[in-house]
């Protein structure tokens, strides 16, 4: 096929506020996760790692469900959404994200915020609302992938890679998160390293899983053009910046050599602005697949963008 | 029952654009939306190469993923099989304009006006903004309806109408005898990525 | 959409007019919704059209309510004139620019009232020349001409489409013809004459099955259409269309015999000593030789005439060597067919890099295709009539006539159609829009009837423009400011007056008056004539005054206007005369006769005001305004078929000051009869009646003959060389080769051809894209936002592979640089839809005025580029090269 200059219909709408939100409900969902394992396995010496994640759960989310709603063209309609549930990942996600929160809020209220109340000391109830939370917090990290891949022609989003490859950064940002709080909070400095360690080998695990995720989409002809997009096309400065640079690269080497303290705390800033341009990158390359017909390749095609029209002169009047 | 479909003959279109701004007047779209559009592709090598333009619109899919993501029910089908906004349940979610494999959805923050900002808006201008607040809405998602309103009056859909080549034939895909069952049988009538399953009802008939 | 908002509605209406937005004239409805257009479609009953219209004539809302228009008489406060010089306008009363505006005039009359130049825009050439030339002839100037119009579009084309079928152009009678040939040319497929209505025809054809082959350096829009695309080079169509002739009459020998014999001067005996006809000595009239009676005969003697195709006659010969008056004499076919041997599909190869294997190849098929000996039945008001049947056509039009050897390319294309015999008749080549008519029937006008003259030859009844096509003006001692009286070829010429030694030209002409005044309308020449900064300081500077009729400020009114006048636009105003007589806007083929007429759908808004009424209200003040109406009574004439009945009549005494709209009252009733006046306009927007079959296919109805050797170019090319050389001996101004005054149709190389300079590997062309017309839509936010939707046409187009050599990438900005070392930056738009030695930009692109902010800065300014010495200009007909060899590098 001799065809050239073939780029996709890139998709506009979704941008920072959608990455936004795709990012907290992460973070939250993460660390929330996390902080409940920690409650789980950890021990008395967890308790404050295990605190913090499951704290950070409830606001994380909060603040990007409302990063959402600004996002919507009517807002004054959001209830509507209730009113019919469960048959797009938009509702399925309302409903998930709302008895995520539900249950997070019962445990902040419940345990650690405003009083140190009845679930600190009754640990059985609280690792059975801590699981039952959990359950809602793994599809609220999970979902945001489906949300996207359920989109069929946005040939980047619609693979399986796409809830896992948001899933394992959510778990890192969550602990990122976590660990950033968690210096001023009392964590003990052995926690920390450990986390660090832990992080540090999730973060390996999110550069294999996000190379396979742009390999095959390099390697599909309805996405190509999303990846070369990201890889070398406008979302390149957010992507090698944003997620190798800041969100993984970054990060992994500060935590291995940089050790705890300050170091730490920044390796775990940048590797939260990594996991915001991740859903960024992620969505600003998404685009409509060429559409084929007789043979012939049919797309919106690029070309340089022509100066906006300025304000010139009026003819006086 | 009637299930409106349109026959897009690529081998008479020669890619003018009548439709698209036919489409733009008759409907008052702001800048940016173009619920018809005519994209281009190039095929083969020179001096064998190939262009062609491919009109696109709203497919009018019988099995439309717009309305399967929609969470509100504002996306909905008519009984004549024409899939509709309603602007009052939509949200602005924009999820239904991810999920149309064909791009044929639009949404507009706010309808700015064609000429540069801080003009005085033209008498034109106005009366569109003023149509599409009316009909379509800002914020919340909009596409062709197959110029349901038109119709209603006794028009053509207006890119019809325009098409210089009479590329364009609209009618009833379950009357057998109409026009546009018959081109579809007998001048070989494809959809686009019919592998997606949304079974558009606007058809191309071959360019060569 | 009135379905919600009928309840506020008041008024809801829709006008019949007519679009604007290019001179194709489509009749148009507009839609009116409480004082407001809201909506703009074609109108079903305009045959131009069918109800179908462009999306240039569907997005004329913008242009009525652009917040750029101007609205208000403005004046240059600014002495200063130039490119890139603010002309401080400030608006003043319509009181004060008239009051400006005729003193000037005044003061120019009485210096000389030729010192006043009309320039105007092709876009509404033939609406406006109905007031226009009234105008001129009551002020008393002969100069006159629409800036870019003739140089690039019609010095070649129109005039030698008249000479071969009395029309302005010629298209395939796409109902019939089975394989229009496309010679660079959009007809059909988005620009052009009649461009909406032939879209649908040739949609018809495709779907017919017909097959199309174009030749073009690029794949245009009807190269993309077409079963067949043949990147030619550009400048090289002659070269080609001779090689087809050749491969016809040399290779296979195929010819039409009938038609050549009694429809064209083949059979004309010529005598060697100076190429002359052989003339019958008692009548003076050319001969043929009767086969029959072995002797020769005068081409009309009925025993050798067929005027019908029914007709019997005698065979006549079109080959051999005759005696008659003791001169051998030859046919001049035989010189033809002798002449053409040259262009061998070897040599043409070399020339147009199409393969000589192709060449024949596609000879062959065009031969076959022509169907020669075939005929049809077709119903006329004397029953039933045979006719030949041809469907092949060649047409042709800017793209391949726009160049140093545009007369005889177009000659020489047209030639395939009449060696063929595939001229005017059923499936052929086409007068566009021919007036072969009898006329409405009611009224019997306007009309117009082909006739033969002395020699037999096709002379038409009615031309617009004064290049008339035959029998040539004898060449005059110049009086006109661009010597035009001297070249009766040609419409315009822009090599003397944008010449650097203009004025010495005129002194050495012995012209004794300079540019005074200039009164533009519409016309934004900086940009489309030429180079821009040539046009300006050698051609408009010279002007004492210049004011103009406009839309926009554009970039000629902001470099030299001193006055610009807010004038109405098409959807603001009544004309008369908009698709008459039939240079752009006449339907084709068998579909009605079609007048569409002018009316405001609106009032003019603000202090716009109708350029016709304008001119009328400067022609009171200056005291001619008897003189305008007896030359718009006189003007009718030779525009619309016939004089004025007395009652129709405008008063040319002054006792009675007629309103515009009083005047296109008049003439609407005097063509239409009494019932057709104003009142019915406002009602339909569009005259029709029904065409005849012998109008459509007149060929074998007319008693004329088309010329296939050219005797009187020769007289005429030295009637010219011997007055330039009378006023010019030593060529210093005037140097163009008259050899090319000739019998016989040739091809000469462009300056693009020329070897030297290889590092400028690249040739340069422009094309029309359907979204944009010349240099005015680009302000149109809705056409813009369109055009934007193809790469092709912003951007400048060009082969992947040159590219990649050149290391230059899709989107990359470039520069175009010509010989001469000026350049012009665009973005490049990679495809493999490119002869690979060609770039191709679209349109007048490139806008750089403040007061268009929507045009400026899209596409490419082509036409600094273009130049416009005698190098550059066609001898035969002046016609100016608009193809440049240039090297490309990056911006
Ligand atoms: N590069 C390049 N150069 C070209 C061409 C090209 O395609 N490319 N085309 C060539 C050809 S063939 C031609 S014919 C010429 C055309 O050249 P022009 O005759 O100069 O035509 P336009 O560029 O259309 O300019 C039309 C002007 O008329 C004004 N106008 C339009 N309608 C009205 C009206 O109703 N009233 C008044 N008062 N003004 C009006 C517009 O505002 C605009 O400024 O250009 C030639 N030059
Ligand atoms: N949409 C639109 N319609 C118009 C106009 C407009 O501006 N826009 N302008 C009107 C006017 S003023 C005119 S004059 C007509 C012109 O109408 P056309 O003659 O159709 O004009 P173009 O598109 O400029 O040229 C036709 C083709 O010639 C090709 N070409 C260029 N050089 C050569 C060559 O040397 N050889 C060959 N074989 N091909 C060549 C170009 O690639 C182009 O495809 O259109 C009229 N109609
Ligand atoms: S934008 Fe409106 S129509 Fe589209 S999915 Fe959301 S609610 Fe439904
Ligand atoms: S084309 Fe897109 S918007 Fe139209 S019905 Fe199908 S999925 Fe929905
Ligand atoms: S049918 Fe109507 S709404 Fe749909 S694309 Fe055509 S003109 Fe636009
Ligand atoms: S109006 Fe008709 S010919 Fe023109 S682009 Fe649309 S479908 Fe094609
Ligand atoms: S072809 Fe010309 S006259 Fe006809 S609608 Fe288009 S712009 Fe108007
Ligand atoms: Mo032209």
């Amino acid at each position: 096929m001799g065809s050239v200059k073939l780029e996709g219909q890139v998709q506009v709408e979704w941008r920072w506020l959608i990455a936004a939100y795709l990012f907290l409900a992460g973070v939250g969902g993460g660390a929330y996760l996390v902080g409940v394992i920690a409650d789980l396995s950890g021990g008395p010496d967890w308790m404050a790692v295990s605190k913090i994640g499951v704290f950070l759960g409830l606001p994380c989310v909060l603040i990007g469900t409302l990063f959402l709603l600004a996002d919507l063209g009517r807002p004054t309609n959001a209830w509507r959404v209730w009113m019919k549930p469960g048959t797009s990942w938009i509702s399925r996600g309302t409903i998930i994200i709302v008895l995520f929160m539900i249950f997070a809020a019962i445990q902040t209220a419940l345990w650690i915020w405003p009083f140190a109340g009845p679930l600190a000391d009754n640990e059985s109830a609280r690792h059975l609302i801590g699981v039952l939370g959990a359950v809602f917090a793994f599809p609220t990290v999970v979902y945001t992938g489906l949300l996207l891949g359920y989109s069929q022609p946005i040939a980047l989003w619609n693979t399986a890679l796409l809830p896992v490859l948001f899933f394992v950064s959510a778990v890192s940002t969550g602990i990122m998160a976590i660990m950033l709080i968690g210096r001023s909070q009392g964590v003990e400095g052995t926690q920390l390293a450990l986390l660090t360690v832990i992080d540090a080998v999730i973060l390996v695990f999110e550069m294999f899983v996000l190379i396979v995720f742009l390999y095959n989409a390099y390697r599909t002809v309805e996405s190509r053009f999303s990846a070369k997009r990201i890889l070398a096309g406008a979302v390149a400065p957010a992507f090698w910046l944003g997620v190798i640079a800041c969100g993984l690269a970054i990060p992994f080497f500060l935590e291995l050599f940089g050790g705890e303290g300050i170091v730490a705390s920044l390796a775990a800033l940048l590797g939260l602005f990594g996991g915001l341009c991740l859903r960024y990158s992620v969505l600003a390359g998404g685009t409509l697949s060429p559409i084929m017909a007789g043979g012939y390749e049919f797309a919106r095609v690029a070309r340089p963008k022509d100066p906006m029209p300025a304000m010139g002169k009026l003819p006086p009047s | 029952m009637t299930r409106y479909g349109m026959v897009i003959d690529l081998k008479r279109c020669y890619g003018c654009y009548s439709c698209v701004m036919a489409c733009k007047q008759a409907n008052r779209t702001p800048p940016g939306v173009f619920w018809s559009r005519v994209l281009r592709g190039e095929m083969g090598v020179y001096p064998n190469s190939v262009r062609q333009a491919l009109p696109v619109l709203c497919n009018q899919c019988a099995e439309p993923d717009c309305m399967k993501v929609c969470p509100t029910g504002a996306t909905y089908q008519t009984d004549e099989g024409i899939v509709r906004v309603d602007k009052n349940k939509c949200i602005g979610c924009k999820y239904c304009m991810m999920a149309c494999p064909y791009g044929a959805r639009y949404s507009v923050p706010e309808y700015k006006s064609y000429f540069p900002e801080g003009l005085p808006v033209s008498d034109y201008e106005k009366h569109c903004m003023q149509v599409w607040e009316e009909k379509r809405g800002c914020g919340v998602a909009t596409k062709c309806d197959f110029c349901i309103d038109r119709r209603a009056e006794g028009r053509e859909p207006a890119c019809n109408q325009a098409c210089p080549a009479k590329a364009r034939v609209f009618g009833d895909l379950d009357d057998p005898e109409s026009e546009v069952s018959y081109l579809i049988k007998t001048k070989r009538g494809f959809v686009l990525r019919p592998e997606v399953g949304t079974e558009p009802k606007v058809y191309y008939l071959p360019p060569r | 959409m009135a379905a919600t908002i009928t309840s506020k509605v008041q008024e809801d209406v829709w006008i019949p007019t007519c679009c604007g937005q290019c001179y194709c004239m489509c009749g148009i409805r507009v839609h009116r919704q409480n004082g407001v257009v809201t909506e703009i479609e074609g109108n079903p009953e305009a045959p131009t059209g069918r109800g179908k219209i462009c999306v240039k004539g569907l997005a004329g809302t913008h242009l009525l309510y652009d917040p750029y228009r101007v609205n208000y008489p403005l004046k240059r406060t600014n002495p200063q004139k130039g490119l890139g010089v603010d002309p401080k306008f400030v608006r003043i009363t319509w009181e004060e620019a008239l009051d400006t505006i005729v003193k000037k005039l005044e003061a120019c009359k009485e210096k000389d009232s030729r010192g006043a130049y009309f320039q105007a825009t092709t876009t509404a050439a033939s609406e406006i020349r109905y007031a226009v030339t009234a105008f001129n002839k009551a002020f008393g100037t002969p100069n006159y001409w629409v800036s870019g119009g003739g140089l690039h579009c019609g010095n070649g084309a129109h005039f030698m489409n008249g000479i071969m079928h009395v029309s302005w152009s010629i298209i395939p009678d796409f109902a019939h013809c089975n394989l229009p040939l496309n010679f660079g040319c959009s007809k059909g497929h988005g620009a052009g004459h009649t461009a909406v209505q032939n879209a649908i025809q040739a949609a018809d054809a495709r779907a017919r099955g017909a097959r199309t082959i174009t030749f073009d350096p690029m794949q245009s829009p009807q190269a993309s259409k077409a079963h067949e695309w043949v990147p030619i080079r550009v400048g090289t169509d002659g070269a080609l269309a001779l090689g087809f002739v050749n491969v016809f009459l040399n290779e296979l020998g195929v010819w039409d015999d009938e038609y050549l014999k009694y429809k064209t001067n083949a059979p004309y005996l010529i005598r060697p000593s100076d190429g002359r006809y052989m003339r019958d000595k008692a009548t003076n009239k050319p001969q043929v030789w009767d086969l029959v009676d072995k002797c020769p005969r005068v081409h009309n003697d009925p025993l050798v005439t067929r005027v019908q195709y029914e007709d019997q006659a005698h065979d006549v010969a079109l080959l051999g060597t005759y005696e008659v008056d003791g001169v051998k004499c030859r046919p001049a076919f035989e010189l033809l067919k002798e002449h053409v041997k040259k262009y061998s599909p070897e040599y043409v190869e070399e020339v147009t890099w199409i393969p000589a294997a192709t060449i024949r190849r596609l000879g062959k098929e065009i031969a076959e295709c022509a169907e020669i000996g075939a005929t049809v039945t077709i119903q006329t008001e004397q029953g039933p009539k045979k006719i030949p049947k041809r469907p092949i056509a060649a047409h042709f039009f800017r793209g391949s006539q726009g160049h140093v050897n545009s007369g005889w390319t177009c000659l020489s294309i047209d030639m395939i159609n009449h060696i063929l015999g595939a001229a005017d008749t059923y499936g052929a080549a086409m007068g566009l829009g021919a007036e072969v008519t009898d006329g409405y029937k009611p009224t019997g006008k306007p009309y117009q009837i082909p006739y033969p003259d002395e020699d037999g030859l096709l002379v038409a009844k009615a031309w617009v423009y004064d290049h008339v096509p035959y029998p040539l003006r004898v060449p005059k001692q110049p009086t006109r400011l661009d010597l035009h009286d001297m070249f009766p070829t040609s419409i315009y010429n822009a090599f003397t007056i944008t010449s650097p030694h203009w004025f010495e030209i005129l002194d050495q002409f012995k012209i004794n008056y300079r540019p005074d005044v200039m009164i533009n309308f519409g016309s934004n020449s900086v940009m489309t004539m030429g180079n821009a900064e040539i046009v300006t300081e050698n051609f408009l500077k010279k002007f004492n005054f210049i004011f103009s009729f406009q839309l926009y400020v554009s970039e000629f009114e902001e470099a030299v206007a001193d006055i610009v006048l807010p004038d109405a636009c098409y959807l603001e105003r009544y004309t008369p005369a908009v698709s008459f007589p039939s240079t752009f806007s006449h339907p084709q083929g068998e579909d009605d006769w079609g007048w569409t007429i002018r009316q405001p759908a609106i009032e003019p808004m603000y202090e716009r005001r109708d350029f016709n009424v304008v001119l009328m209200e400067i022609c009171k003040r200056l005291g001619i305004l008897p003189k305008y109406f007896k030359a718009l009574n006189d003007m009718t004439v030779m525009r619309y078929g016939g004089p004025f009945s007395p009652e129709n009549k405008l008063c040319e005494d002054g006792s009675v000051e007629h309103t515009w709209p009083d005047v296109v009252d008049r003439l609407l009733k005097d063509r239409f009869g009494p019932e057709h006046g104003l009142e019915y306009v406002r009602k339909k927007g569009v005259f029709t009646w029904p065409k005849r079959k012998e109008d459509v296919y007149w060929k074998w109805f007319n008693p004329s003959r088309v010329p296939v050797y050219f005797e009187y170019f020769i007289d005429a090319g030295e009637q010219i060389s011997k007055l330039c050389e009378q006023y010019d001996p030593q060529k210093k101004y005037i140097d163009l080769n008259w050899s090319v005054f000739k019998a016989l149709a040739d091809w000469y190389p462009c300056p693009t051809h020329s070897k030297e300079k290889p590092e400028y590997d690249m040739n340069a062309f422009y094309w029309r894209p359907v979204t944009q017309t010349n240099s005015m839509t680009q302000q149109n936010p809705y056409l813009d936002e369109i055009t934007s939707e193809d790469p092709n046409i912003y951007g400048i187009q060009m082969h992947q592979k040159t590219a990649e050599e050149k290391g230059i990438k899709d989107g990359d900005y470039v520069w175009l640089e010509n010989t001469d070392g000026k350049r012009v930056k665009g973005w490049v738009s990679l495809s493999e839809g490119m002869e690979p030695h060609h770039v191709a930009i679209a349109a007048i692109g490139g806008h750089w005025g403040e007061y268009m902010p929507i045009a400026k800065g899209k596409g490419t300014f082509f036409n600094d580029l273009v130049m416009m010495d005698a190098a550059h200009t066609d001898p035969l007909t002046l016609g100016q090269d608009i193809c440049v060899r240039v090297k490309i590098y990056k911006a």
